[in-house]
């Protein structure tokens, strides 16, 4: 048995597949540790779903090297799954299944299993152990999805689009779970697009376009990489003379708006830029009316990436 | 195992809860078996029960098949049930198997439920072979599923499984007899429905619940289904997909023919042999045959010599239930079908003793009427529409008697039954050589073969008889006969080798006829012991010295009138015979009609005085019933002007005018004739446990024998015979 504390959970080496001759992925190379919350973002088509379903067992991969767990999907399907839990995006039972019908019945497919009670206690979920699936709201099937991917207590949780089509306070609701989840140290790969999600309860995340990985690290890292992408905004009582900007300020990336009264500017050091604008409007013999600052999100960074919004 | 029976308890769990299946499995099948009782009639026959009850376990299963497996299974597909499935770590195999076990057991108590109710309330006879029943419907079930379940693999979408599913369901249901008795289909729906998997279903149910049948009986279906079974199986696991986004390419919808295969295979084979429509033929004949009617106020000959006047008839099931001798009370609770016979006699089914249903009775224009092997089942189809309802081929090729046998038998095809003789013991230049002395050489010998038994000794005439005895014969013929100066002359069976022909018989159990032809012949066969004496004496008085010998030994006399009359009349050119009503519904029309023309072409020849001849047999006749003999009717029939048909009348008629009174007449033709073919437990009379095999008379043939001809109605093991359909049955 490896030893998962100590090994990562998931190593995927320039890994391709194609469907005939389009190309789904194009080498993408991951390492996921163990007991690490790890955000896959990407516009549909992108090849999280793909890339997911190869590391489940569910696809067959064209070349590279996969790992899950120590285990090679394409050999030992049975294994992975028997140790991973699931929770698909679009998932349903049937309507006259009661919650711990569907939980017994998926329990006898797995070789380890938690207390079913206390599971569904744990998701909230116990006062609706007798209810027929078709009665549940759209939180509540969610918490069931994720409670038969819980099942076999497994050291591997995939969440596919967690929260997709879920109200915000359910939304919310589920974030919590999750939240509470990563203090098994479990390890959890979660493919969303929402930015939000990702930021909230990813410790990395990684960006997927046209089949590759464009970016990765933690949200933090990102955002810095790309601090650059910070614009500071101001607004004077009158026209500001652009002509006159001061040296250090002209070389940046810089429009201006409100007849001239509002200048926009992009820079990698916000702080001082906003001293040297504060201080140049000044000397104008102006007045400040308003200041503002925007740091760019993942959503921001992806779409300077590939040019695209994620939700595409 | 484990995640097997997970599955499966869990599909039971939801069929219990789901509305679809209490309605395609219990409430439609419900709804079809009490309409379908009705309909048929089920209370006043247990085969029309049986019938409905094998309709409604195919509706069943079609439903359980087609619905319950196939269109859930696209259900839990395009639902995204299925995907949640397809990440744990099982394959397609429990989920398969699962619904094919659970519908198995979802639908057995059904099957059950309405057996029991068939039984219990219908009063349908419980079937022979329940294991058989149970074990071929299960076969039935899961086979469906699995097929049901190959729809659901090929299809992509709901819309295209519900097309794919009434294109398999719809033909299935209505043309698999499932709903529409197949037997009244014309002969191509027949022959549409042999490609299809529930006619095969819905016959072998049918052929265990009615036929007795058992799987083994039934195996043609049996493989056919499994072979279904195991290849859905194989591709079912193979094609399996979990979710809908995975399409299946078009080509792929061609599996459900190679599911269907065996049944592709089976349709083509019954198509070229007719096979089941033969089938469906015997099917529907032993549906009409479990019947129940009640023949009321009747007057009953009964045939042992009793006569019930007002009367009550009870036919169930094919035999005779009860003989009422006042009107029975409450007849609703009889469950039958009132037959008002007042007026009305009930006779026995009439018996001819001695036919020759190879030779036609008359002559045919060209050679193609003597060699037609269909004919000679016409004949018997002849004899049922006249009233006779068996016969005794005394000499005819072995072969074609033992098919004949068989195929009325069967149900195959409706005539009187056939008691065969086979080949006729004579000897080399005897009677019955000269039918093929002037054949060539190669058809003498399959005569040789087929026809005749010229024993050289004692010995071979023992083996000989043993022989057909084994091959299962009814009764041994032999020939004494010598001829005389004006019909020619014969060899004569050596004495020795008779007698060794007759004990041999007596010591197989079997009965024997003599033909002989003078009085010194009656004298050798009732020496020997032969059961019954043909012909009796053209030549010369038969002695009283011999009828007292044959009432003491209890051999019976059939004296064959008929044949001597014709013989007369053809010499005569007296073409009279062939205007009776009876002969001329009949026919064949070709027949009588270039018979005639040969009769007529005499009436110029001079011809020998006939009438010494008919007055000598005449009181031969008389003298054996003064003496106290039993007599039975015969009328050689095949020999020209004895149209196969109403003879055993023109019998009758003749011997009432000879003096025998018209009850001893009628005896003879029954119940005599009965007893002497080893059969009177079974026909000959009317009583509680016989066949329901009788004819309904519309006089009383003890006020006027030629009553016998007038038909009311001609019923044959419970079967109420359409008699003008008789001569329009399809042969293989």
């Amino acid at each position: 048995m490896p030893n998962y504390s100590h090994s990562p959970a998931i190593v995927v080496e320039n890994l391709h597949k194609s469907y005939g001759d389009v190309h789904a992925l194009r080498g993408i190379d991951l390492e996921i540790r163990t007991g690490e919350v790890f955000g896959l973002l990407g516009p549909n088509g992108a090849g999280k779903t793909t890339t997911v379903e190869i590391l489940e067992g569910l696809r067959q991969r064209t070349s590279g090297k996969v790992s899950v767990l120590g285990f090679d999907p394409a050999i030992e399907v049975k294994r992975i799954k028997d140790r991973i839990g699931v929770c698909l995006q679009a998932m349903n039972l049937p309507d006259k299944i009661k919650v711990h019908e569907a939980l017994e019945l998926f329990a006898a497919f797995y070789s380890e299993e938690v207390d079913r009670r206390k599971l569904l206690d744990r998701l909230q979920l116990g006062v609706k152990r007798d209810a027929y699936y078709s009665t549940l709201s759209g939180g509540q099937k969610q918490r069931v999805a994720l409670a038969l991917a819980l099942l076999n207590n497994p050291a591997l949780l995939f969440l596919d689009e967690p929260t997709t089509g879920l109200d915000p306070q359910v939304r919310h609701e589920i974030h919590g779970l999750i939240q509470e989840l990563k203090e098994d140290r479990r390890t959890i790969l979660i493919t969303t697009h929402y930015i939000e999600e990702a930021e909230r309860l990813c410790d990395r995340v990684a960006f997927v376009d046209a089949g590759k990985i464009v970016e990765m690290g933690t949200p933090r890292e990102i955002q810095r990489r790309v601090m650059g992408e910070t614009l500071v905004e101001v607004t004077a009582d009158a026209p500001l003379p652009l002509d006159l900007l001061p040296e250090a300020l002209r070389s940046e990336p810089h429009t201006a708006r409100d007849q001239d009264c509002t200048i926009s500017l992009q820079t990698a050091s916000p702080a001082a830029a906003i001293v040297e604008l504060v201080k140049w409007i000044d000397r104008q013999g102006l007045h400040l009316i308003d200041i503002h600052m925007k740091r760019p999100t993942l959503e921001d960074v992806f779409i300077k990436l590939t040019g695209r919004k994620l939700r595409e | 195992m484990r995640p097997y029976l997970a599955q499966i308890r869990n599909n039971l769990r939801l069929m219990a809860r789901d509305r679809a299946v209490l309605v395609f499995s219990y409430l439609f099948p419900s709804i079809f078996f009490f309409m379908f009782a009705q309909l048929f009639d089920a209370r006043q026959s247990p085969g029309a029960m049986a019938q409905v009850l094998a309709m409604v376990i195919v509706i069943g299963i079609l439903g359980s098949g087609f619905f319950g497996a196939g269109m859930r299974a696209v259900q839990e597909r395009e639902t995204n049930i299925l995907r949640r499935f397809k990440v744990a770590p099982i394959s397609a195999a429990p989920i398969i198997v699962a619904s094919l076990v659970s519908g198995l057991v979802n639908f057995l108590p059904v099957v059950a439920f309405y057996l029991i109710l068939s039984c219990a309330y219908y009063k349908m006879p419980w079937p022979h072979n329940m294991l058989s029943l149970f074990v071929f419907v299960s076969i039935g079930i899961v086979a469906f599923r699995a097929a049901g379940m190959i729809v659901a693999s090929v299809v992509n979408s709901a819309q295209e499984a519900q097309l794919v599913t009434q294109i398999l369901y719809l033909p299935m249901l209505f043309l698999s007899g499932a709903t529409i008795p197949v037997s009244v289909m014309p002969g191509w729906i027949q022959i549409v429905a042999n490609f299809l998997p529930a006619t095969y279903l819905y016959q072998g149910i049918e052929s265990i619940l009615i036929g007795g049948a058992s799987i083994a009986a039934t195996r043609s279906a049996v493989v056919g289904l499994l072979i279904t079974l195991a290849v859905s199986l194989f591709v079912g696991v193979k094609l399996f997909r979990w979710e809908k986004e995975e399409k299946i390419r078009n080509s792929a919808k061609l599996w459900i023919l190679a599911v269907l295969a065996p049944f592709i295979v089976m349709g083509v084979y019954q198509a070229r042999t007719g096979q089941s429509t033969l089938q469906n033929t015997i099917m529907a004949r032993n549906i009409l045959r479990s019947r129940s009617y009640l023949f009321q106020n009747a007057n009953i000959f009964v045939g042992n010599g009793r006569v019930i006047q007002g009367g009550s008839v009870l036919v169930r099931n094919g035999k005779i239930a009860e003989v009422y001798e006042v009107a029975p009370g409450n007849l609703q609770s009889l469950n039958a079908e009132i037959v008002n016979a007042v007026g009305k006699t009930i006779i026995p089914g009439l018996i001819d003793m001695h036919v020759h249903l190879g030779a036609p009775g008359g002559i045919y224009s060209d050679s193609s009427g003597y060699s037609d092997p269909k004919l000679a089942e016409r004949r018997l189809a002849a004899y049922l529409y006249s009233g006779i309802t068996a016969v005794r081929s005394t000499g005819d090729w072995l072969t074609s008697s033992f098919e004949w046998r068989h195929d009325i038998q069967s149900g195959e095809y409706l005539g009187a039954e056939p008691f065969i003789c086979g080949p006729l013991f004579t000897t080399p230049g005897g009677h019955g050589t000269e039918y093929y002395k002037n054949l060539p050489q190669n058809q003498q010998k399959l005569w040789e073969k087929e026809f005749v038994r010229l024993p050289a000794s004692q010995g071979e005439a023992r083996k000989e008889v043993d022989a057909l005895h084994a091959a299962g014969i009814d009764c041994i013929k032999a020939v004494l006969e010598s001829g005389n100066s004006s019909f020619g002359l014969f060899n004569h069976m050596d004495a020795a080798i008779y007698r060794a022909v007759i004990s041999e018989a007596q010591a197989d159990h079997l009965p024997s006829a003599t033909h002989t032809g003078n009085a010194g012949d009656v004298k050798e066969a009732a020496d020997a012991g032969s059961s019954s004496i043909e012909h009796g004496s053209m030549n010369d008085l038969i002695p009283a010295s011999t009828w007292a010998e044959m009432k003491e030994k209890n051999l019976v006399y059939d004296p064959t009138l008929s044949v001597y009359e014709a013989q007369a009349d053809f010499a005569n050119g007296n073409p009279e015979l062939l205007t009776r009503s009876l002969v001329q519904q009949v026919g064949p029309a070709n027949l009588i009609a270039s018979t005639r023309a040969a009769v007529e072409k005499n009436r110029t020849k001079p011809s020998r005085d006939f009438a010494p001849l008919l007055v000598l047999v005449n009181k031969n006749l008389v003298n054996a019933y003064k003496a106290g003999v039993t007599l039975i009717t015969g009328t050689d029939a095949g020999n020209i002007l004895v149209i196969h048909g109403p003879t055993v009348q023109h019998e009758l008629e003749l011997w009432v005018k000879a003096g025998i009174p018209p009850a001893i007449a009628l005896e003879a033709a029954t119940y005599n004739a009965a007893k002497v073919l080893g059969a009177s437990g079974r026909i000959g009379s009317i009583q509680k446990g016989r066949d329901a095999t009788f004819v309904l008379l519309e006089g009383d043939p003890l006020v006027d024998i030629a009553n016998t001809e007038r038909i009311a109605m001609v019923m044959f093991r419970g079967e109420r015979i359409d008699r003008s359909a008789l001569f329009n049955q399809t042969r293989k």
